[in-house]
């Protein structure tokens, strides 16, 4: 490989945004905070860098294993790059917003970065875009608001077939505490769930496979999944946690009665610091999920819930740009009328030097229309292809 | 939305497929005639069904096609399953076919002197890298994996290494290349795998397709 090959290559997992995907990113992150903001989400912005000992607190811990770490020279203590938003503002409302009248909203758009891509979702550094509502008590309508929220921003995206699924990841693990599980079993067991092995759970199961075969047979569309949930009689804390996810659909329905929810009891994969209900955007056609989110503590102990949009993946299935209106403005215009076309939304590309033809150079520089004459002239069909 | 649109079935090629026709036959899948042709170079087939198609493909790849949602289903070995271990396949259903076990397996001379619990580095033949070193880590061994894709059992013969890790049905391959099975790593049978985006976002239309092939498995005899 020569130098410059060398240097073209970007490690792994990272690359550039180029136009107009840049732009357009960034156009879609606007109308999601535009939307958080009109629901009182107030915007944050944590910095990318912090003190390893502080990012990884708390739920901070479970993102440990995806955080790039560095030393910094002048305190001479480790720091990490942060591979979540979520643990920066949950850190904010334990610490700096302890005084801020409850419930907290919260708004963030920044960068991520983390050790490694998955095999389905390759990128090491992406958008993360999300709400956290924090000290909600312990109200229902907390969990079904940002759901709803959720759901209403990716809509506003322009993104269609979106599927919610819901989610009780202690779910799994208070069945097996409830009814003694041995922890050796347990492990294996909860893998088990994950792969939603019916066979397995069945085979190493004991006592708890009846009621976690049950727990998984409830997966599916809500009107399906939510009787046959609400029929189980489970000890407690479990039934507690069931209890909330039924009354979380049943008010997300209620408020979006268009909207596709399925729920699913023993999903855990992606939740790590989660306890409570929780969930995951799915948009038909797009194999990653869009974002997540779900209930868990703060460090001081304070019930919190929210959600992230993956920006990469969202993109995936946003409609393309619309594109503004180029027009070419040639050398040796006066300045009124390029700050005339401005103000009426074009976008002016300035010749900066005298051109023979310029509507072919208008072409060439992949504008619609020109200047001339002192008027805006459309670039005919034939002319936008030879340029 | 839901229910309408194409499917793409991931079926593995060889030995499963036999076992496995009866099987989506019994669903109420049937695959054009020229999938039964061994002649034809196609890869992918039109059934009975409208807008369902299957692929054949190696077993391996079939978990690849599921997992990256290029196949909303498919039916894996849980030989497959273990080794790539994919966060987006669900594998809801056991066929109960394809029963066959994964194992250690050594020539019979080496095993009469053999103590399996004292090894510490051992170097293995396999297709099964993944799966071979974490168990043979779960109990503090070193495992070496040369990646063969066939024929493991000439590399004891040949001296490769000494051992091997495959697939074994019957013993007979084994047997006929003088090596015993010392260690039993787990027992393989196919299992029904779906997309877990695919399940997520169109699960009427899936659950009725897993709910077919569970009716037809709970029809049939145990074992």
């Amino acid at each position: 490989m020569n130098d410059r090959a060398k240097q073209a290559l970007l490690p792994a997992g990272l690359g550039d945004l180029l136009p107009p995907e840049a732009e357009h990113e960034e156009a879609v992150a606007r109308l999601l905070m535009d939307r958080f903001t009109s629901y009182g989400y107030d915007r944050v912005k944590p910095p990318l860098v912090e003190f390893e000992d502080g990012l990884l607190d708390g739920i901070g811990a479970s993102v440990a294993g995806e955080t790039f770490r560095l030393m910094d020279p002048v305190s001479q203590r480790m720091m990490g790059v942060r591979a979540d938003i979520t643990p920066q503002v949950a850190r904010l409302a334990a610490t700096r917003l302890t005084g801020a009248p409850r419930p907290l909203r919260i708004s963030y758009s920044g960068e991520v970065l983390r050790l490694k891509g998955s095999q389905l979702r390759p990128a090491r550094q992406f958008r993360a875009t999300g709400v956290e509502l924090i000290g909600a008590a312990k109200a229902a309508m907390g969990d079904a608001e940002v759901i709803l929220l959720a759901a209403e921003a990716v809509g506003v995206a322009g993104i269609s077939g979106l599927t919610v699924d819901i989610t009780a990841p202690a779910l799994a693990r208070a069945v097996c505490a409830g009814l003694a599980v041995p922890a050796a079993v347990q492990s294996p067991l909860l893998a088990a769930l994950d792969r939603k092995d019916a066979a397995a759970i069945d085979e190493i199961g004991g006592d708890a496979a009846a009621i976690l075969g049950r727990l998984l047979a409830a997966a599916g569309p809500a009107e399906i999944g939510v009787p046959a949930l609400a029929e189980l009689d489970l000890a407690e804390p479990a039934g507690a946690l069931a209890q909330r996810l039924v009354e979380v659909v049943e008010l997300v329905g209620q408020a979006a009665p268009t909207l596709s929810l399925t729920i699913d009891p023993v999903e855990r994969r992606g939740f790590e610091y989660h306890t409570g209900v929780s969930f995951t955007l799915f948009a038909l056609g797009v194999r990653a999920e869009l974002g997540s989110g779900g209930r868990y503590l703060t460090a001081n102990g304070e019930p919190a819930t929210g959600f992230t949009l993956f920006m990469d993946t969202l993109m995936q299935s946003v409609p393309g740009p619309s594109g503004r209106r180029r027009v070419f403005v040639p050398f040796a215009t006066p300045a009124g009328p390029g700050q005339a076309l401005r103000a009426d939304g074009w976008v002016t590309i300035n010749g900066l030097i005298p051109d023979d033809d310029p509507r072919f150079e208008a072409a060439r520089l992949g504008c619609s229309h020109v200047w001339l004459e002192g008027a805006v002239q459309a670039l005919d069909e034939d002319e936008v292809h030879d340029g | 939305m839901d229910g309408t649109e194409s499917l793409v079935v991931a079926v593995p090629k060889g030995r499963i497929l036999a076992e496995l026709l009866p099987v989506m036959k019994g669903a109420g899948i049937e695959p054009e005639p020229a999938f039964h042709d061994p002649a034809v170079r196609q890869l992918s087939f039109a059934t009975n069904i409208d807008g369902l198609t299957l692929i054949r493909v190696r077993s391996f790849d079939v978990a690849t096609f599921v997992a990256f949602g290029a196949a909303q289903f498919g039916v894996a070995g849980r030989d497959v399953l273990m080794e790539f271990d994919y966060q987006e396949i669900y594998a809801p259903l056991d066929l109960a076919i394809g029963r066959c076990r994964l194992s250690v397996a050594e020539p019979a001379e080496l095993a009469t002197t053999d103590d399996p619990t004292r090894w510490s580095h051992v170097r293995v033949a396999t297709k099964y890298p993944e799966t071979t070193r974490r168990h043979f880590a779960a109990r503090g061994v070193h495992a070496e994996c040369i990646n063969l894709s066939g024929a493991m059992e000439l590399a004891p013969r040949l001296g490769l290494c000494r051992r091997i890790v495959d697939l074994v049905s019957t013993g007979g391959t084994l047997r006929a290349n003088g090596l015993v099975e010392v260690e039993h790593i787990a027992d393989v049978t196919s299992r029904l795998v779906v997309n877990r985006a695919a399940l997520k976002t169109r699960p009427r239309q899936l659950g009725e397709w897993i709910q077919r092939f569970r009716d037809v498995v709970d029809g049939q005899d145990p074992g």
